[in-house]
Order: structure tokens, then C-alpha cells, then sequence
């Protein structure tokens, strides 16, 4: 064991937790800023037509407006910080499988961990949408579908996790699914939208953002990855308290 | 004299003949399965008892079929690993000098024969009880294609996963739960082929291949990433 | 107000109650997560405690 390469282990105290609290605060920061922004500086997006023009403000109006859009602004950017912590999960399930480190496995899991909770926000945002724009509570259209697979996923992942007892067998089954979960997601986006389902047929309106609503998002997205990271590296730190405790109180033990 | 080492296409198939032979003394597990199976039709049969037969059948169908078919994989790759680890099989098996990834192949095939052999069974019998509802067009018999990519898919995935679950507490629960989300891309992708099949004309030449052809790309991804990944599951 | 302007502002009041929920529940589920975290600080806190005085404990009997 002597003469192998020393392996660089995420440990607290490096250079990430430096950036805890500044992306902390960034990220409170530009999402409070991207939410006035949806609010009070995007123009509302029209829906239907109405029969009639009306001017507003200094423009000429002729569709409903939507408010029900502006839940967009911080939907996209939650699912997208959802999807990269599955990628820093199944990275991290890659370094455990190659080095065996309980270390990158603590890693992996609080990816996921936070993965799971974006996914949860993705979810409970999607979910508002299409209750208001569709009227139902469930549709089996592509993205939700993925979503709800996804999810379910994830979940398995910690119901398998807490029904290993073996720590290093824990390790590696949870690295295993965290891998076929990155790689089944894609593919499972690519197959329901391919293969459109007869019964219900995609409703979503599709369409350019304007530069506006791009900056919005943009905002949004890095305020809620700088969101997502503190929050990791806080998780990250906690796990590591608790186990570093535990460590003390068995050698104690003896 | 130098005992050369047999070649890894032996070592499959004697890995693949224990696994037949231990099944066919028994045919624990080829019945258990055939029986559920039928159990599964008498539930889609009470549960359909007051829809109406009609054309519009043929959409449902496909789905129900595949619903008959993750059931009973799913029974019988439970059942698959456990004889392995009960009487130590495993151990033994991991003691010698093989490769993990010929392990990996022999127990899927042998998944894939034992599927297969049910499925030869399950489906008839699905039509017999099921035709009076709607005749499938004339393309119907090409629900063969699906049937089997789905079928290698199932086998593939479904043999890391139970290997897995196998030493897991609540196993049966595990594989459920992980078994059904993973394998829901293929899924879709069977039922989608399946019912072009049995609807035909139109419907058939539009959606038949791309499905297939989606459904042929997860099995390969898939497979890949199982054989790779068993090294780890099983040591 | 005018019956075209009404129908362009009809679905913001019906949506609004959605769009507010979208937002709150959002961030319960955030302050959820934060809780836990803490929670977590809290009990390896406490059992740190714990620790320290067994080892005070173990030093007064070895003396």
C-alpha cells in the first residue's frame, strides 16, 4: 500500500469550502435577482389569441398573457442542476469503482442526494405548471415521463443503499446504479420523445426564448448551481463530521 | 505434461450447461413461471371482463402483453440467482479462474433460454384467450422481433440486478424497484413495436422499425454497460 | 375594464394560486434539506460532547 501513488481525497477544509459561503451568498443573490427580473422586467408571454388588440403600457397586446410561464424562470434551471449532479454522482461512482475509497462513495451519495432534491423541485415546479396549462395533475408526456423515471431511480438507489448492510458491497452496488442511472436517463429522454405515444400527443408549445427571457434563465441557473454546490459542500462537511465521529468513538471503544 | 487452460468459449458453455441442467432436473422455475404467467391472463381476463371487444383493443393489447411479461421475468430472475447463493454456488464459481464477464454472459443467456421458453408458452395462450376481442392484423406474428429484443434486454439488465439484489435484505421488493424504472426505456420501445405489429397498415410502417431500432440501441448500451460493471457486483 | 382587455388578463388570477405554490414549495424543499443538514451538525455535535467527556472520564481514572 506504501508505494502507491498518493490519491488526492475530497477532504474539508480544501479549497471547495473557501467557496462555500461567497457561492452561497452569489447564489441567494442572482436567484433573488432573476426572480424580480421574471416578474417585473420579462414581458408576460402570450397564450391564445383574443379577438381584439389592446394597448398596454407601449405595445399592442392581442394575446392572453400567461402568467402561469413565468414558473418556467425556475423550473429549467432546477432540472439542470439536477442532471449535473447526477453527472458529479456517477463521476464520483466511477472514482470509487477505480480506487475502492469509501470517500468518493460519501461523494457519489451526496450528489445524489442533492440530485434527488432538485429533481424533487423539478417535479413539484413541473407539476404546478401542468395542473394550471392542461388542467390534470398527470400526463405521460416525454419530459414528464423521463422525470418520473428518473426519480424513481434515484429513490431505488437509497432504498438499495439502506437495505446493504456491508459498507464496501453498499459502496459498489450504489456506484453500479448511479452509473446505469446516468446512462438509462438519456436514453430514456431519446425514446419517448422518438417514438410519440398516439393516445397523448405533445402538447408542449415550442418556441425561441427571447434574449430577455434568456438572460432570466441564465441568471436563475447560476444562481441555483452556486445554490446546489453550497449546498453540497455543507452536506459534504456534515457526512464527514458524523463519520469522522463515529471513527473516534469505535477506536474509543476498544 | 501442461494442462492448458480451457478457452473462454468452453468455460461459457459448461457455465451455460450447469445452469440448464440444474433447471431441467428440477423445472422449478420454468413451471413456477409458465403458472404465473397463467395466473396473469386470468387477472387481465376478470380485469377486461366488461370492456368491449373492438378494433380499439389491438392498442391495449400489446401493453398488456408486455405487462405478462415483466411480470414473469421479473419472478423468474428472482428465483434465477437465488439457487447460486444458497448452497454457496457462488463461491465456488468465483474461486475459479474465469473471467467475470463469461459468468455474466452464461447466466444472462441462461435467462434469455429460460424467458424464451415461457414466453413460447405465455403468448399462445394470451392470444387464445385474447383473440376473441379483436383478430391482430396480418403483421401480427412480427410481435416475434420485439418479443425478443425485449426478451435479451430483460435478460441482460435483469441478470446484474438480481445479481445484486440477491444479497440485499427484502431482495424480491429490490429488484422490483430497480428492475421497472431502468428497464422502462425498452419497455416503452416493445410496446410501442408490439402494438404497430398487431394494429398493422399504416401504423405499422410508421412506427414498426424506429422502434425497434430504439429499442435495439438500449440493449446494446445496456448489455455493454452490465458486462462492464458485473466485474464489480459480483467480487 | 373592457371586455378584450379582460380576456387578456383572464388566466393571470386563475394561475396565480399555482404559481405561488410552485415558488413556496420550492423553497420548503430547499429550507427541508438545509434543516436535515443542520440536524445532522447538531447530533454529531452532541455525541462529540459525548466523546470528550468519556475521555476526561478515562484520564481521571488512569491518573
Amino acid at each position: 500500500m506504501a508505494d502507491k501513488k498518493k490519491l488526492k481525497l475530497p477532504e474539508v477544509g480544501q479549497w471547495p469550502d473557501k467557496l462555500m459561503a461567497p457561492a452561497l451568498i452569489a447564489g441567494a443573490v442572482l436567484t433573488t435577482l432573476g426572480f424580480l427580473m421574471a416578474f417585473f422586467i420579462v414581458p408576460p408571454v402570450g397564450g391564445a389569441a383574443v379577438d381584439g388588440v389592446e394597448l398596454i403600457g407601449d405595445s399592442m397586446v392581442s394575446q392572453k398573457m400567461l402568467l402561469s410561464q413565468k414558473i418556467f424562470y425556475f423550473h429549467m434551471p432546477v432540472a439542470i442542476t439536477s442532471f449535473l449532479g447526477m453527472a458529479f454522482g456517477c463521476y464520483y461512482a466511477v472514482r470509487f469503482l477505480m480506487t475502492k475509497n469509501q470517500r468518493f462513495d460519501t461523494c457519489s451519495r451526496i450528489c445524489l442526494e442533492i440530485s434527488l432534491l432538485f429533481i424533487i423541485m423539478t417535479m413539484i415546479t413541473g407539476e404546478m405548471w401542468t395542473r394550471f396549462e392542461w388542467g390534470v395533475w398527470w400526463s405521460w408526456e416525454p419530459r414528464l415521463t423521463t422525470y418520473l423515471i428518473l426519480m424513481l431511480i434515484v429513490i431505488a438507489y437509497f432504498v438499495l443503499r439502506s437495505s446493504v448492510d456491508e459498507p464496501e458491497r453498499r459502496a459498489t452496488f450504489a456506484a453500479v446504479i448511479a452509473i446505469i442511472a446516468t446512462v438509462d436517463v438519456p436514453i430514456c429522454f431519446m425514446i419517448t420523445r422518438l417514438i410519440p405515444s398516439s393516445i397523448h400527443p405533445v402538447v408542449l408549445r415550442e418556441g425561441g426564448m427571447s434574449p430577455e427571457m434568456g438572460m432570466c434563465v441564465g441568471l436563475c441557473a447560476l444562481g441555483m448551481l452556486l445554490v446546489g454546490f453550497a449546498l453540497y459542500r455543507a452536506r459534504f462537511n456534515q457526512v464527514r463530521l458524523t463519520q469522522r465521529v463515529e471513527a473516534l468513538k469505535e477506536s474509543l471503544e476498544d | 505434461m501442461a494442462c492448458k487452460p480451457p478457452s473462454t468459449w468452453t468455460q461459457y458453455r459448461t457455465l451455460l450447461a450447469k445452469d440448464l441442467k440444474a433447471e431441467f432436473r428440477t423445472k422449478d422455475m420454468i413451471v413456477s413461471m409458465g403458472i404465473y404467467a397463467f395466473l396473469v391472463i386470468v387477472v387481465f381476463g376478470v380485469a377486461l371482463s366488461f370492456a368491449r371487444p373492438g378494433a380499439e383493443f389491438l392498442e391495449a393489447s400489446g401493453g398488456l402483453l408486455w405487462a405478462l411479461v415483466v411480470f414473469t421475468s421479473l419472478l423468474g430472475l428472482n428465483r434465477s440467482f437465488s439457487h447460486e447463493t444458497e448452497n454457496g454456488c457462488l463461491e465456488g464459481l468465483l474461486l475459479a479462474p474465469l473471467d467475470r464477464g463469461v459468468i455474466f454472459l452464461s447466466k444472462a443467456t441462461s435467462n434469455l433460454i429460460f424467458l424464451a421458453l415461457v414466453e413460447v408458452i405465455a403468448v399462445p395462450l394470451y392470444w387464445v384467450f385474447f383473440s376473441s376481442f379483436a383478430a391482430p392484423a396480418e403483421t401480427g406474428w412480427l410481435l416475434v422481433v420485439p418479443l425478443l429484443l425485449g426478451s435479451i434486454g430483460i435478460a441482460g439488465i435483469g441478470t446484474l440486478l438480481s445479481t445484486m439484489t440477491a444479497s440485499t435484505r427484502g431482495k424480491d421488493v429490490m429488484l422490483a424497484l430497480l428492475f421497472v424504472p431502468i428497464i422502462f426505456p425498452l419497455l416503452y420501445a416493445c410496446v410501442s413495436a408490439t402494438t404497430c405489429a398487431l394494429v398493422g397498415g399504416e401504423v405499422f410502417a410508421e412506427g414498426f422499425f424506429t422502434a425497434l431500432a430504439l429499442g435495439a440501441g438500449y440493449d446494446v448500451i445496456m448489455i455493454l454497460a452490465s458486462w462492464v460493471l458485473y466485474d464489480f457486483v459480483v467480487n | 375594464m373592457n371586455p378584450i382587455l379582460a380576456d387578456i388578463y383572464s388566466t393571470i388570477l386563475p394561475s396565480a394560486p399555482y404559481l405561488i405554490a410552485a415558488y413556496a414549495l420550492l423553497w420548503v424543499a430547499l429550507l427541508v434539506y438545509v434543516l436535515i443538514i443542520f440536524r445532522g451538525t447538531k447530533k454529531a455535535e452532541a455525541q462529540l460532547m459525548l466523546l470528550e467527556e468519556a475521555v476526561a472520564d478515562q484520564q481521571i481514572k488512569t491518573q
